[in-house]
């Protein structure tokens, strides 16, 4: 995917040449990017207004796979199950069961 | 595959659910004694109630110690008793509804508690609920499933008739 917006956005940035506006696009930080790009013409535009490939394609920082710490949604599901054990009980042991009657045969 | 510790704990939460669940309602039919409302009641010609040995004549019938059987017939828009005249039912006893209609499709339900199945022409509907001593005196009865244009009336009751004050004039037989 990465890959081949690189490719798309190169394209596009070829197209543009001779555009006019030869001002540098802002290089993101820690792009590496060697050289300043001509900005995107209309065609390297996507539909939400994102220049195509001005986005960070290299790799900020790696992580293993248990450092990814997500504690905020640990928490949010364990409070989510807890509601749901808590509203079972209650509908079925004291809503159900604890009605006046009920169908026995 | 990896899979995040955290995952594994979220995981284990939603079978645990899932097992607790299905105790729960294992419970209930074991433990409890719920039954759900099934087809044994049989069938009937819904054009001929007045030829059955009991809904020609629904009420209360005695069928053994401290067991009663309930015979209703539902109709646009009453229930037979229950509408014109109460249910009269003994505390303290084990009753069994037998509920067809000679219409359409009614409902059953006895206001406020877990009593209630679906009435429809031709089949009966047999509900067994067991009235306490101590209980209510009155229940409110209602029809939950759309008849026709005066369904928000169809409605009845059921009356607890204390041990002490129940006669066998009560009873159809």
């Amino acid at each position: 995917m990465v890959a081949g917006r690189n490719s798309e956005s190169d394209d596009a940035a070829t197209s543009s040449d001779g555009g006019g506006d030869d001002g540098a696009q802002p290089v993101p930080d820690g792009g590496g990017a060697d050289g300043a790009q001509p900005v995107p013409g209309r065609d390297a535009i996507d539909d939400e207004g994102y220049a195509i490939g001005s986005g960070r394609s290299d790799v900020v920082r790696r992580i293993d796979h248990d450092d990814f710490d997500p504690i905020g949604t640990l928490v949010l599901i364990a409070i989510y199950m807890a509601i749901v054990g808590v509203m079972w009980v209650f509908m079925y042991f004291v809503e159900f069961l604890g009605g006046d009657l009920t169908v026995i045969g | 595959m990896d899979i995040h510790r955290y995952e594994k704990v979220w995981l284990a939460g939603a079978l645990l659910l899932i097992v607790g669940f299905i105790a729960t309602v294992s419970y209930g039919a074991v433990g409890a004694g719920i039954t759900m409302v099934n087809d044994e009641g049989g069938q009937v010609d819904h054009d001929s109630l007045d030829e059955h040995p009991r809904f020609s004549e629904p009420g209360t019938y005695a069928d053994g110690p401290n067991e009663y059987d309930v015979y209703v017939v539902a109709y646009q828009f009453g229930f037979e008793p229950g509408t014109q005249e109460p249910i009269r039912v003994p505390a303290g006893s084990e009753v069994t509804f037998h509920v067809t209609s000679r219409d359409v499709t009614h409902g059953f339900q006895v206001v406020g508690t877990n009593a209630n199945t679906m009435v429809i022409p031709g089949q009966v509907s047999t509900i067994t609920v067991r009235f306490d001593e101590a209980g209510t005196e009155e229940y409110g009865l209602l029809c939950n499933e759309y008849c026709g244009a005066a369904h928000h009336a169809m409605e009845g009751r059921i009356e607890v008739v204390p041990q002490s004050q129940w006669n066998e004039s009560m009873e159809v037989s």
